[in-house]
């Protein structure tokens, strides 16, 4: 299994470089859109790859040698995948968290002191809420008709999966 | 193979766990609770995998990985990766404010909301807005800001929090600002 788990860790190392160089290049306004557009290739080429190389890649010791190929290969696809969302949330969390959002502007304030009003005016729920409507209308979850939010398709199913994991995982607000 | 069998068996136990021990869990710190049943579902996993028969009395031989170690690591990876992912899954969809839009919306069916509609369910009409009351006095007891004279200071601990976020913004030229 070490063999497409290697593949699959150097393909996402490469990918992750790329990505990077794409955001600083393209600023892409999709950004998840974009990162599934670069990742893309890499499953074909990690197959390609799986089958054209030797079971021991020529490094591995034989005792790591051995499990059914395929096996190998839908384990490293697997992991492959995980990596690549797992890759998409790290981005979510550096771009969206909020509380990243309030320390980052309380190091930029002069002594780095804000009031309560202050955070409110800078990061407070007009300009977040300003923010997500915008990127949710981007991504084509909510529609805008006559100067109200609706939901599209996409937006109902993605409302259906919050009503159901809100009824399982009770998490609160404040 | 084992592995693979052990962290599926691991990861149900840690959601259904997770999930009714939310239920009953009464503060505002749920990440221990799923820190909680992380560390349950590793340690469970752990054990089962040392304790079992390399094959588990029904896996075929060639689907057996040789190396213990590498089948063992490989299960965690598979475990802490999902787990992250159910992590995320939680709170975005139990807390996130564009989910919360969603779910308002698909209450309202079909009848809309305005822009201030949105601002209310994070209580944008309230003296203290919901993205403070939840964050604050987790910062405060943190000890990542403190609360001076009617205001807050960042903290040592916050700015290592702030420079750190600063530099994956730029790593992913994402604005600092908005």
């Amino acid at each position: 299994m070490l063999k497409g788990l290697l593949l699959s860790g150097c393909l996402v190392s490469l990918w992750v470089v790329a990505q990077g160089v794409v955001f600083h290049v393209c600023a892409p306004q999709k950004a998840f859109a974009s990162m599934l557009k670069w990742f893309a290739p890499t499953v074909p080429l990690y197959v390609v790859i799986f089958l054209l190389t030797p079971a021991d890649l020529g490094v591995l010791s034989s005792r790591f040698v051995g499990v059914d190929w395929r096996l190998s290969l839908l384990n490293g696809l697997g992991v492959h995948v995980l990596l690549f969302l797992t890759a998409g949330l790290c981005y979510s969390h550096a771009d969206r968290s909020i509380t990243v959002r309030l320390l980052i502007e309380l190091a930029r304030a002069p002594q780095q002191r804000l009031t309560l009003d202050q955070m409110q005016a800078i990061c407070g729920v007009e300009v977040l809420m300003q923010d997500r409507l915008d990127i949710m209308v981007r991504n084509g979850f909510l529609a805008i008709r006559d100067d109200r939010f609706v939901l599209t398709s996409k937006g109902w199913i993605g409302g259906g999966v919050g009503l159901l994991a809100r009824s399982v995982l009770r998490m609160k607000a404040v | 193979m084992k592995g693979l069998v052990l962290a599926a068996v691991a990861l149900v136990a840690l959601v259904i766990g997770s999930a009714a021990a939310l239920r009953v869990y009464g503060g505002n710190k749920e990440f221990k609770v799923l820190l909680g049943a992380f560390v349950g579902a590793v340690a469970l996993y752990s054990a089962a995998f040392w304790l079992s028969p390399p094959d588990l009395g029904f896996i075929a031989p060639m689907w057996l990985e040789a190396s213990p170690t590498v089948d063992f690591g490989n299960g965690l990876l598979f475990l802490a990766l999902i787990f992250h992912g159910y992590w995320c899954f939680a709170y975005f969809s139990c807390l996130s404010p564009s989910m919360s839009v969603m779910v308002a919306l698909r209450r309202r069916r079909g009848e809309g909301l305005t822009r201030s509609d949105a601002l209310a369910i994070q209580g944008g009409d309230e003296p203290v807005n919901l993205i403070f009351l939840r964050r604050l006095p987790k910062l405060l007891d943190g000890g990542y800001v403190a609360e001076e004279a009617g205001a807050y200071r960042l903290l040592p601990r916050g700015g290592r929090i702030a420079t750190l976020g600063s530099f994956l913004k730029r790593l992913i030229n994402a604005s600092v600002g908005v």
